[in-house]
């Protein structure tokens, strides 16, 4: 592996994965790799790798068959001084083995400081909370996402200060860090950053780093300015049904929009209340509070008007989304009292009040994950049926609608291809744009940015903008602080506890 | 491509490719061997017990339907009481033994039928399905309502219902048509040999003379009841008769055909609709 650029192609079956003409990975530095969710950015980093089966896969790397590079001394030494950190902490572990002996399995044995390592991932927590998860074996709700994925950092920094203890100079590396933060909130992202430069600076690797998170180039620029050289945004870009192009990405693009983003945050254009929820309500016999300062001192309802964007912030597993689940009567309350459109709601309101009058009518939400919350045996077309919309959506009206955020010409076949055959990304712009559709009073959306590319972020966030200019209320759950700080006033943030 | 092997067509292709290849040469001998009465009542007790068996089918899949949405709907709209009569309707049918059930449907049947009610095939034989059907749509409406209850959980549901798309087409096109069609396709296999053993089972037990208020005079010919008649016994008989007289083996492929063919169409379309079943579940990772 060099810098010379070189193909990939993997196919499974008939069906092409992912092909690329001319892939590259700078040698000895560091590359934060963006593109849309499912683009392939993994699937080519575990090529590279040597993590893919060649009988379960059709894989041929610069034209040459894959099990001519698995047996190449080049990348029996990549896997030898290497480490690959898997998007999901769960699948990475082994459950019926003790987390400790994980950590010294295999070429990890003996590798590193594991107990320094450890120390900074916790941030100097109390070691026997540490010692404590290393006795467990994994389940899947313990330990949590976020120390699992710690775990795994763990692993991969031992493997590097191995390297850079033991490995002759020259030798070849590739340690891969797939979504490394998505689990992690930025405190803990920026103390993953701060290991990787730390241990970059003692002695050069080459690492890719396959993230969607954006804001990350902020925090690279602000803190390790002096090592710009050696550190690389790149991106996949698609160009055809499973062929991508990489692409530099400018980090400059980002922050000049982030910047312009911050100048137009959003104001309330009328003092109509589209929501009210008051600041105490219990779900599941759980207390939320909602607050306006971030130091969550003052209790003070949530008051979204029309025109308004308005971000509710809170640590991973607060209750964002059962708040977002609660306001659509998915989840019902124990207590809690909301005004939508003039009605008055409470834990004693009927459930059929919210399918008779509000869903798809005066509020809508999208989900989280598009993976789970579209029918993924659904075509395209059919995602947008059964709304309850003023007029049916024929296919020129639909391709209009696709548009939004979908670029160029859409051919006849994409509206019935289906859904479980797009990219990650693709599937999230669906989720979107069937209840941005609906043109609803209020519309919630739960981490709206998944899994998109900069250019689908910026098109998302201007639709949005777009809608609340014309009188839509939004309500916006998201980890991507830095986004929506900019893109939402501060007089519109609310905290949750 | 779903094929299920590397070296040939699925195995539930196979099957149905043996079942029918295998059909139409019994067919074709029996018409050059067996004589033409017989041949003509083996050919009418096929078709009846085919038709039937289809009609079963065509029944089944509307009561499991209209009962799985019916639970869905008491359910979901938080009519406990209804939900739970029906449900407790339900388990009553599913305490009959089947064959107890049918047999109990087929003197209903013939006493319509011997009081003038049903006259000819066109209202004997839904009623006959009918009947079956009811002893049978259970496993189909506890199939149905496993699956809505597995995507009500997914968010797939609560993402639809948020955007106003209407209950009945999320619960019947996007979760029944669009993600179980291929496990409900897969139970009316099922269903279909058991329709064709049960009507079998019970044709054959009222031919026998184990009722007195149906006999098969008043009940349209199947296979059950033409291999209950004397001369398909004898036919059976034969082939004991030639496990201890080798010499005569020959004979079962000219002079006992009726009987024979009766019984291999009965035991082959059940050991064939069993694989197809299975190979069917198999192809699409049931």
């Amino acid at each position: 592996m060099n810098a010379a650029p070189f193909s990939i192609r993997i196919v499974a079956g008939k069906r092409p994965i992912v092909s690329i003409d001319d892939f590259y990975v700078a040698w000895d530095g560091i590359t934060f790799l963006f593109g849309e969710s499912g683009i392939g950015k993994s699937m080519i980093c575990k090529a590279l790798y040597g993590l893919l089966d060649p009988d379960e896969l059709d894989v041929t790397m610069g034209g040459a068959a894959y099990r001519m590079f698995l047996d190449s001394p080049a990348s029996r030494d990549i896997r030898q001084n290497s480490f690959f950190v898997f998007q999901e902490p769960s699948s990475h572990l082994d459950p019926l083995s003790r987390i400790d002996g994980q950590l010294r399995e295999g070429s990890l044995k003996g590798a590193g400081n594991e107990e320094e390592v450890l120390n900074q991932l916790w941030q100097g927590s109390d070691l026997t909370k540490i010692q404590r998860i290393l006795k467990l074996y994994p389940k899947p709700y313990r330990p949590s996402g976020g120390e699992k994925q710690r775990l795994l950092l763990a692993m991969a920094f031992k493997k590097i200060e191995a390297f850079q203890q033991a490995a002759p100079q020259g030798a070849p590396t590739f340690f891969v860090f797939d979504e490394p933060t998505g689990s992690l909130d930025n405190a803990y992202r920026n103390r993953f950053l701060d290991m990787l430069f730390t241990h970059y600076r003692r002695r050069q690797f080459t690492a890719v780093v396959i993230t969607h998170d954006y804001s990350i180039i902020s925090e690279v620029r602000r803190r390790y300015a002096d090592l710009t050289p050696r550190i690389h945004y790149r991106e996949l870009e698609r160009t055809g049904d499973a062929t991508v192009r990489l692409d530099d990405f400018s980090p400059d693009d980002y922050l000049n929009w982030l910047s312009g983003a911050r100048g137009a945050a959003a104001r309330a254009e009328s003092d109509d209340r589209v929501l009210t929820v008051e600041p105490s309500f219990s779900v599941f016999g759980r207390k939320h509070t909602l607050f306006r300062d971030a130091g969550r001192t003052t209790p003070a309802p949530l008051v979204i008007r029309r025109g308004e964007m308005a971000y509710v912030k809170a640590p991973s597993g607060v209750g964002k989304t059962t708040l977002a689940k609660m306001v659509m009567g998915l989840y019902p309350a124990d207590a809690a009292a909301m005004e939508l459109c003039g009605m008055k709601l409470s834990n004693k309101t009927p459930g059929r009040v919210w399918p008779d009058r509000i869903w798809g009518k005066r509020a809508a939400m999208v989900f989280q994950h598009a993976d789970e919350s579209l029918n993924l045996e659904s075509t395209v077309r059919q995602c947008f049926m059964g709304l309850p919309l003023k007029r049916t959506l024929d296919d020129a009206a639909l391709r209009q609608v696709l548009s939004e955020v979908f670029d160029g010409d859409l051919p006849g076949a994409f509206l019935s291809k289906r859904v479980k055959y797009l990219s990650g990304g693709q599937k999230q712009r669906l989720n979107l744009l069937r209840s941005l559709t609906l043109n609803t009073d209020l519309l919630i959306l739960d981490e709206p940015l998944n899994g998109l590319d900069f250019r689908s972020v910026t098109k998302v966030i201007s639709i949005l903008e777009q809608r609340r200019r014309a009188g839509a209320a939004l309500l916006m759950i998201s980890h991507n602080e830095e986004i929506f700080d900019a893109v939402v006033g501060p007089q519109s943030v609310y905290y949750l506890n | 491509m779903k094929t299920g092997t590397r070296f040939g067509p699925a195995k539930d292709t196979r099957w149905l490719a043996a079942w029918i290849g295998v059909t139409l040469l019994l067919v074709l001998w029996d018409a050059r061997y067996l004589n033409k009465p017989a041949f003509d009542r083996v050919i009418t007790g096929f078709v009846n017990t085919f038709t039937i068996a289809f009609l079963v089918i065509a029944f089944t899949l509307a009561l499991g339907w209209l009962t799985a949405n019916a639970l869905h709907r008491l359910e979901s709209r938080g009519r406990r009481a209804a939900a739970m009569t029906l449900t407790f309707l339900l388990n009553l049918l599913r305490s009959v033994p089947q064959v107890v059930g049918i047999l109990f449907g087929y003197v209903g049947v013939s006493a319509l039928h011997d009081a003038g009610v049903l006259t000819g095939p066109l209202t004997i034989f839904p009623l006959l399905a009918l009947c079956m059907s009811l002893f049978i749509f259970t496993e189909l409406a506890d199939l149905m309502r496993e699956r809505i209850s597995h995507f009500t959980q997914s968010d797939f549901y609560s993402a639809m219902r948020v955007c106003g798309i209407p209950e009945g087409r999320i619960v019947n096109v996007d979760i029944l048509w669009k993600n179980s069609r291929v496990h409900i396709f897969n139970k009316l296999i099922s269903v279909f040999g058991m329709a064709v053993f049960l009507q079998c089972s019970v044709d054959f037990i009222i031919s026998v003379g184990l009722s007195t208020d149906v006999n098969e005079v008043s009940l349209p010919a199947t296979l059950g009841n033409l291999l209950a008649k004397i001369d398909s016994k004898q036919d059976i008989l034969a082939i004991g008769y030639s496990l201890f007289h080798p010499s005569y083996i020959g004979n079962l492929f000219f002079r006992h055909l009726q009987g024979l063919t009766v019984a291999f169409l009965i035991v082959f379309t059940l050991l064939c609709v069993y694989n197809i079943a299975n190979g069917f579940a198999e192809r699409h990772k049931l």
